[in-house]
């Protein structure tokens, strides 16, 4: 693993209230339709089915009726220190972009598959088979992200399209490319949300919503301690919640001994 | 060749072949031609339009945008500035561009042959059938609709009143027992729900978040309520068997067994009574009296919901400055009157009636078709009550029997005898966009086009508290040769010698506009959606004790264990099946192979002698066996397991044929006492391990 945090002028992330997840599954959808993730006859299978983003179902392990259930939905983290870059034998994955966005370039993949192996999320997802679109279904296929052949890993890339076309959008009106206003870009998932769980924008940026939200007490990441600093934070008042995030000792309270 | 000539000629070759472009050029083609294999769909380029409309799919008539490029829908997305949704959207309404295409998709009139087969026919060939058989039928004409937000409705209902049938259905829904529990209670109006303004929710029974009422704008209101990481403005209790999506999102969740919400509200109105929260309207000593035998001890004891949470929701309520209680089922269809008569007296002694944030009396909409059925009026009439009539000989079977957007034969319990309506009809038609349960039990498929393919219209879904009117508008050409149900259903009628008193759609629709003095054109033009308060004078309630004391007395759950349905959106509805793109939204715990997943908690696992991953033999009253997994999760109420509703399809396509067990066929249908409407949705099973 490369031994710095990549920072970056500005950091895309996303900030997601568990507390208003209820698992629709808008999200995957919206997620699937945009990036062109072919559909899987059997999706139940979560072994074979690729999901960018998938939805997982927490519980607080406590017996009927004092059971509590939550959703948590997972993209791609976006790591600052990315053990997927680290391994890539052919740099089909980078992190080097203003934005913070953990590339995936599926034509330069040879499917060696040891970016999956390192990342702690499961947010790869490799093409055993090529995909389908049975009947008419290639029809409707988004004319923003390319389709991916078999041998390939892919994963979410915070819609990239739309930032790429959000600072066209910019420079077309005269603006800065590099300094866009809350919401001018955000990603397929965070749109369909219904209950505006997700909230995305720039984490550095003060004017976007996402950097107050971070500072929040309820915020935490994904296994947090280790040390991969990814750019999706989730909040949640329950303190349950929170512990399910990373692996905690019986005695110790989540927020603390955070690796810096 | 020597050795040392040998090497010269090895090194010689090895720096000739590094230095050409033999190698590199060999590489990139091999990087080339490997990945650019020519059955790997290529993308279609092209100009993209954002085009705003509404979904006919989704049951809330969710708006959205759909993404055309090129012509073609490749998304639909949330449409901020619809009105309704706010910018919410339904996971159905997310994959409906692709639903459009999806393999389930009718292209062709099908006629039945009489070895059963299914043939392409012209349009043309179509069109005489219809007209040959509508007219050699008379008066003996049936119709069901599953869509009760279309004006198509008008048409279908005109064209068979003006040809003297009254036998026109709605499929069963969530507002056929809402408005008997309304009407049982006083109310004159459509009974209407204002959410967004409401600072404590109750949904007893009812999944707000999931498929109960305008599903996209009660998400909307909860996203609002519901900041981010801040301090939420409303309260959401919700009462269900099941840890189920809406659950995810409540403040507190009352477990309660399965049939048992009358109970639980009228332990509630005991409670409020006792804290001095007593509306006052004629017959409240009498039914102030009926609830005081509904005690916390006893409310317990039936619904199994813990003392300490029933405490809290009357808190809440007592708390709360705009409470609001809404009843409803798990399933969106079967359900009772009772539970919604108890929650409208809940209301009432909240005084949660005709103010802001309470139940609203709204305006029936009055037809604009010649002749139409008055929509109040087809609230009133059971589909179940009709089918189960034919099925049993009471009533003679129509000679012509026309389905528009429905799938009765999958949505329905089986002693509905709605197959064997169709099978006695003498011409059934099938007015669908997708191969359905019910297409292949008629005997003339017809593909109806898509919200987004022609013009409909959606007005005021069941559950909204405002009258809303969206345009569906044709942003795409309809697929393959599927068209329009309005502009095929209006034809039909003048062929016949109806007169409707329109010549096509568009015209229906600037009609009902004006009607309802919405902004037609720009309705048409640029997709605005209409929408108004109503502030008219509230109906005159009573507390309808004896009707309460009547529905109460259903007979309660005496089999050792009861299934509870969950519906999720993303599944699809009866007429969808689960979309293509919605395959994944299928969790682990809902799907398991071919099998549905019965979760349980461990106390049920442990008397059921099941683990998790065991087989399950459930065994239903009505004789019907299914074999499905048990899962434990402990959501669920004890001897009671859940199971997912939308599963088991024999028809449509791969991805939704052959997949679980369908949960309605293990329910039957009873009658509610004092109502006598049709009610289902429970079942009373056995189950042991297979």
């Amino acid at each position: 693993m490369s031994s710095e945090v990549k920072e970056f002028k500005i950091k895309w992330g996303m900030v997601i209230d568990l507390d208003k997840c209820t698992g629709c599954g808008a999200c995957m959808v919206a997620c699937q339709a945009e990036n062109n993730v072919a559909p899987a006859v059997d999706g139940s299978n979560k072994l074979r089915s690729l999901n960018w983003l998938k939805v997982f179902r927490l519980s607080n392990h406590k017996p009927f009726p004092d059971h509590e259930t939550v959703y948590l939905p997972r993209p791609c983290m976006q790591c600052g220190k990315p053990s997927c870059v680290a391994v890539c034998p052919v740099i089909a994955t980078d992190k080097r972009e203003e934005g913070g966005i953990v590339s995936q370039i599926p034509p330069r993949c040879i499917g060696c598959r040891y970016c999956m192996a390192s990342c702690p999320y499961h947010a790869r997802y490799f093409n055993w088979y090529d995909p389908k679109w049975p009947g008419d279904l290639a029809q409707a296929l988004s004319p923003d992200v390319s389709t991916r052949m078999r041998g390939v890993v892919e994963k979410c890339s915070f819609c990239h399209h739309r930032f790429m076309s959000a600072q066209a959008k910019a420079r077309a009106n005269g603006q800065d490319p590099m300094n866009l206003p809350d919401g001018a870009y955000v990603t397929a998932c965070t749109e369909a949300c219904p209950n505006g769980a997700i909230t995305f924008g720039d984490l550095n940026n003060p004017a976007h919503k996402v950097h107050e939200l971070i500072k929040s007490p309820y915020a935490f990441r994904l296994l947090e301690r280790l040390g991969t600093d990814p750019q999706v934070y989730y909040l949640s008042k329950r303190e349950w919640v929170r512990r399910e995030g990373d692996n905690y000792l019986e005695n110790e309270k989540t927020g603390e001994a955070v690796i810096k | 060749m020597d050795r040392r000539g040998f090497l010269k000629f090895a090194a010689g070759g090895t720096v000739g072949l590094v230095a050409s472009p033999i190698i590199w050029n060999t590489l990139y083609d091999a990087v080339y031609w490997t990945q650019n294999w020519g059955w790997i769909p290529r993308l279609k380029k092209g100009a993209s339009e954002y085009l705003p409309t509404v979904s006919k799919l989704c049951p809330s008539g969710t708006g959205f945008l759909v993404r055309t490029v090129a012509g073609t829908p490749v998304r639909t997305l949330s449409d901020r500035n619809n009105p309704v949704s706010h910018g919410s959207m339904t996971a159905l309404a997310a994959a409906e561009a692709e639903l459009r295409v999806s393999p389930a998709r009718l292209k062709k009139p099908l006629r039945r042959s009489p070895d059963g087969a299914y043939v392409a026919i012209s349009w043309a060939e179509a069109e005489k059938l219809l007209k040959e058989h509508m007219q050699a039928a008379g008066s003996s004409v049936a119709a069901f609709s599953g869509d009760p937000t279309t004006s198509i409705n008008e048409v279908l209902s005109a064209m068979l009143y003006q040809r003297g049938s009254a036998d026109f259905y709605l499929m069963p829904d969530e507002e056929q027992p809402a408005a008997a529990a309304w009407t049982a209670m006083g109310g004159q109006g459509r009974l209407g729900y204002d959410i967004e303004h409401s600072d404590c929710v109750l949904a007893v029974g009812a999944p707000i978040l999931e498929s109960w009422g305008v599903v996209a704008a009660n998400r909307s209101v909860f996203n609002r309520t519901h900041p981010a990481g801040g301090t939420p403005a409303q309260t959401f209790v919700y009462a269900s068997p099941v840890q189920n999506n809406t659950a995810a999102g409540a403040d507190l969740w009352l477990p309660i067994k399965p049939g048992t919400e009358m109970a639980l509200l009228l332990g509630i109105a005991h409670l409020l009574i006792k804290a001095g929260k007593s509306g006052f309207a004629a017959g409240l000593p009498n039914f102030a009296g009926f609830a005081a035998a509904y005690t916390p001890e006893k409310v317990t004891a039936i619904t199994g919901v813990p003392a300490d949470r029933l405490e809290a929701a009357v808190k809440a309520l007592t708390g709360a400055k705009k409470p609001l209680v809404i009843a409803g089922s798990a399933l969106g269809s079967g359900g009772a009157a009772g539970p919604v008569m108890a929650a409208i007296a809940v209301n009432m002694l909240l005084g949660s009636v005709g103010r802001e944030g309470g139940l609203v009396d709204m305006p029936f909409p009055s037809p604009v078709v010649n002749g139409a059925a008055e929509y109040r009026h087809l609230l009133t009439r059971s589909l179940v009550r009709y089918t189960q009539s034919v099925a049993a000989g009471k009533t003679s079977a129509p000679k012509m029997l026309i389905v528009y957007a429905a799938n009765p034969v999958y949505a329905l319990p089986s002693d509905a005898g709605v197959r064997e309506t169709l099978k006695k009809a003498g011409f059934s038609v099938a007015v669908a966009s997708f191969m359905s349960e019910t297409c292949e039990a008629c005997d003339l498929v017809l593909p109806a086009a898509l919200g987004m393919e022609a013009f409909d219209d959606v007005l005021t879904p069941y559950g909204s508290g405002l009258t809303t009117y969206a345009l569906a508008r044709p942003v795409a050409k309809p697929f393959a040769e599927a068209r329009s149900a309005g502009e095929l259903f209006i034809a039909l009628a003048q062929e016949v010698g109806v007169d409707l008193g329109v010549k096509d759609m568009p015209e229906l629709l600037y009609k009902r506009a004006y009607a309802l003095g919405a902004p037609f054109r720009a309705m048409l033009e640029s997709g605005t959606v209409h929408t108004a308060v109503e502030k008219g004078p509230v109906s005159p309630l009573f507390y309808n004790w004896e009707a309460i004391k009547a529905a109460a007395s259903a007979k309660a759950a005496d089999a050792p264990l009861q299934i509870a349905p969950v519906v999720v959106l993303g599944m699809g509805t009866a007429q969808t099946a689960i979309p293509p793109f919605a395959t994944k939204v299928v969790t682990e715990y809902q799907l398991a192979g071919k099998l549905s997943v019965a979760q349980m908690n461990a106390a049920t696992a442990a008397r059921l002698k099941v683990k998790d991953g065991d087989l399950l033999k459930i065994t239903a009253a009505n004789k019907v066996e299914t074999t499905v997994r048990a899962a434990v999760f402990e959501g669920v109420m004890t001897d009671t397991v859940s199971l997912t509703a939308g599963l088991g399809h024999t028809a449509f396509d791969q991805f939704s044929k052959g997949k679980g067990a369908n949960v309605v066929t293990l329910t039957s249908i009873s009658r509610e006492p004092g109502t006598n409407l049709p009610v289902w949705g429970n079942a009373d099973v056995n189950a042991a391990r297979a």
